[in-house]
Formats: C-alpha cells, sequence, structure tokens
C-alpha cells in the first residue's frame, strides 16, 4: 500500500517495480484520509463487500434509489447480513450482491414498520456528481 | 469561400463526397468486470438494447434506450464504457497485450486506457500520462469506476515520455487533434488550417518523444479524430521518412490511407493506414508503426 498527499493505493508487485514517485493515481485506489478520517473509495468497499462485513441486500427499487442519494427505507431491504444495530455502518448491495455504496444504520434494523433504516453515506452515484 | 466550404472542398479533392451525419451512441464492455450476454440481458431489462458492432470484438452500438447509458448502474459498476465505436480500434490492433510494458500516451480521460488495461486482463503496466489537472481527474475516476488495477497516472507531457525512463514494448499514441465535425457540431466554426498545421507540429513532437522510449521491437499505434491528412498520412509519411519507423498491415475497419495528397506522393506503405470517414461512426484515423529495422 502507497501513500501520496492523503490518498491511498494498493500496488501489485510489477506496479511496485516500475511505478515511479511522483504518481497522480496507481493500481487500485482505496480511499483518502482527511483530518484524522479516512474515506474508502468504490474499490475499497467492492473488496470488503467479499469478506464478513456488514451488508444490506435492498430490491431493485431502493437500488436505484441509492445510487441516485436517497436514504433506504426499511420495505426495500431484502436481507441483513452481520450488525442491526443503530450507529452501525453497513455496505449497501443490490439484487446481484454487487456494492452500492455504504450508509449508516438510523434505527435497529430489527424494528418493523415503515421508517428511514439506513442513511446513504456515500453511493456509486458519485462518480457522475463528483465530475459536474 | 467560407471555412466550412474550404473544408469540404478539401474532402472531395481526397475522394470524400461531404454530407452531414450523425454517428451512433457506441459503448464497450469491459470483460475483466463483466460478461457481455449478462450485460446485455440486464441492459435490455432497464430498457436499453444493444446491437453488435460487426467489426469489433466487444462493442455494441446503442439501438434503442429509455435511460441514459452514463446513469445505470451497470456503468457506474465498471461493466461497460461509453465509448465511440471508431475510438476502440486502435487498442485492438496491437499484436499482444498481456504481461507487457504499455504507454498510454495521451491517456485522458481515460477510455483508451481502461481498455488498454481489459485487453491486459490487469496484467502487466499501463503508463498513463496528460498533463491537464481536470483531465487527470476524469481519468482517476474512470481508472476507478472500471476498478483497473494495472495503470499507473503520472501527470507528464508525453513529448518528454523518455524521462520516465522506461521502454515500452506498447505505446498508444491517440493525440490531440483537430476533431472532425462529426463529432462536433460547431466544428466547421471553429477550426482553421492554422489549428490543424500546430496540432500536426505537436503530433510530430509526440511521435518523436514516442520513439525515443519505444522498445527496439516494439509497437506504437498512433490515432487522430481528425479528417485532415496533415495530421494523418502526412504526418505518417514524415515518421518513417525521419524518426526510422515503418508502417505495420493491419486488419481492421476502414479505408486504405490515401498515398496522394493534393497532388503529393506519399511513401507507398502509408496505404497499410486506416482512414475511417465519417458514417455510422466519427472520422477517425490509425496506423501501427515499428522500429525498421536495418
Amino acid at each position: 500500500m502507497v501513500e501520496r498527499e492523503g490518498r491511498y493505493f494498493l500496488l501489485n508487485a510489477e506496479l511496485k517495480k516500475t511505478a515511479l514517485k511522483e504518481f497522480y493515481y496507481a493500481g487500485k485506489y482505496l480511499g483518502n484520509a482527511k483530518k484524522g478520517k479516512f474515506f474508502p473509495s468504490f474499490n475499497l468497499l467492492a473488496m470488503l463487500a467479499e469478506t464478513k462485513a456488514n451488508k444490506v441486500v435492498v430490491d431493485e427499487k431502493t437500488s436505484w434509489l441509492f445510487i441516485c442519494g436517497r436514504d433506504i427505507f426499511h420495505e426495500g431491504i431484502k436481507s441483513v447480513h452481520g450488525s442491526r444495530r443503530k450507529g452501525d455502518i453497513t455496505l449497501v448491495l443490490n439484487n446481484f450482491g454487487e456494492c452500492l455504496g455504504f450508509g449508516r444504520i438510523l434505527q435497529d434494523l430489527s424494528s418493523k414498520g415503515t421508517y428511514i433504516a439506513i442513511k446513504n453515506v456515500s453511493d456509486l452515484g458519485d462518480f457522475l456528481r463528483r465530475e459536474r | 469561400m467560407s471555412n466550412k466550404d474550404f473544408f469540404v472542398d478539401r474532402y472531395e479533392k481526397l475522394g470524400w463526397t461531404f454530407r452531414y451525419v450523425k454517428p451512433r451512441q457506441a459503448i464497450r464492455i469491459n470483460l475483466t468486470n463483466a460478461d457481455s450476454k449478462k450485460i446485455e440481458d440486464r441492459l435490455r431489462t432497464n430498457g436499453v438494447f444493444l446491437q453488435k458492432i460487426p467489426f469489433l470484438e466487444n462493442g455494441f452500438w446503442v439501438r434503442r434506450r429509455k435511460v441514459s447509458v452514463g446513469a445505470t448502474a451497470e456503468y457506474l459498476l465498471g461493466f461497460y464504457s461509453i465509448q465511440e465505436a471508431a475510438a476502440q480500434i486502435p487498442a485492438t490492433l496491437f499484436s499482444d497485450l498481456r504481461g507487457n510494458l504499455v504507454l498510454d500516451a495521451c491517456a485522458a480521460p481515460g477510455g483508451k486506457t481502461v481498455q488498454l488495461a481489459d485487453l491486459m486482463d490487469n496484467t502487466g503496466v499501463v503508463a498513463a500520462l496528460d498533463v491537464d489537472n481536470r483531465r487527470l481527474t476524469a481519468l482517476a475516476n474512470h481508472l476507478e469506476r472500471c476498478h483497473v488495477s494495472n495503470a499507473v497516472v503520472y501527470k507528464h507531457d508525453a513529448r518528454q515520455a523518455s524521462r520516465l525512463k522506461l521502454k515500452f514494448k506498447r505505446i498508444l499514441l491517440d493525440v490531440p487533434c483537430s476533431g472532425n465535425f462529426a463529432a462536433d457540431k460547431d466544428w466547421f466554426a471553429r477550426r482553421t488550417m492554422r489549428d490543424v498545421e500546430r496540432n500536426a507540429k505537436v503530433q510530430k513532437e509526440l511521435l518523436t518523444g514516442a520513439v525515443e522510449c519505444l522498445h527496439e521491437d516494439g509497437e506504437i499505434v498512433y490515432s487522430t479524430c481528425s479528417l485532415e491528412p496533415e495530421e494523418d498520412e502526412l504526418n505518417m509519411d514524415w515518421a518513417i521518412r525521419n524518426l526510422g519507423l515503418q508502417i505495420e498491415e493491419v486488419n481492421c475497419y476502414g479505408q486504405k490511407g490515401l498515398t496522394e495528397v493534393f497532388g503529393n506522393k506519399l511513401d507507398a506503405s502509408v496505404e497499410r493506414c486506416v482512414r475511417v470517414w465519417p458514417g455510422e461512426t466519427q472520422g477517425f484515423f490509425v496506423c501501427k508503426l515499428k522500429k525498421r529495422r536495418n
């Protein structure tokens, strides 16, 4: 792993041999750190989705709304893997198991009823928003 | 004579009758991330209907769509890139890419860098250069979205690529150019011969820079989306006369390069270049070069 001005990159052996110090971007971008806080990239989120990290799988409509920047209603969640606890961070996956981003659990996911369950922290729609 | 009449007259002298065209929108599936058939099916469910482009392996025309192809989950997940059909040709002309050290000399916004990485199956290394900060950001976003893991990006002028002290087996030289009217509706109002000449000069400098860091048995693929022979065949004629390069035979969509331009005869091997006049695609020019063996 290599750090460049607060941005973190994962380099394979071949890149390590070739990449000069002053690169702008290299290998897999993992995320950036600002004021002591680390913010993960979508590459890293996709890698975490392969592990036992907290995850929720959401339905098709919810997937679309989520990547449009919206929070997640409890009814849109099809399954929960890992923590259901308020305040915890969870990855958000679509029907195909693909990671769309992550959010913070706003209310215990075992609660019944209609409520905003997960606050959107970061979603793939960011790729479109960041270049505006 | 208007600017438009001036250029249209040139095209007619080069053997093409001008007509307004609207190139079809095209995408390229990133096979490292997704299976073509699955993506076709998923997009169809979302109201995007694709049609295989006959002259490309992973390219598809967007036949009909109910949503923007630049805003689907599949796009954001890096399963495909929006890439004009003719622009998908250059990266496919290298004889082999896997495991090699490849240079994408004028890389941003990164469509072809991602395509190279895909063709390399994320093996070897693609060094991607550009000089403009905004374009570098676009390039980095493109690499992140498409989960490319074998690229290294430098803010570096490709004319000085040799300063990287690396010898590249493959160099993609998709040079900055004057563009063409099919990709820019204001093209005739904005472009003059002065632009063409200025671009042709920079392109010669880029070719010179590329040769300096090309491996002895390496390959350069040179491309432009310009229809102007000064940026295309004339530059290739200059390269084989001045840089010790030879033009290789390629097998791809398009017509043979021009060997006579406005009454001037060029080296016969310039015929091996490929010129694409606008139609279903935008206008394009592509050519493969190697160092001449003496």
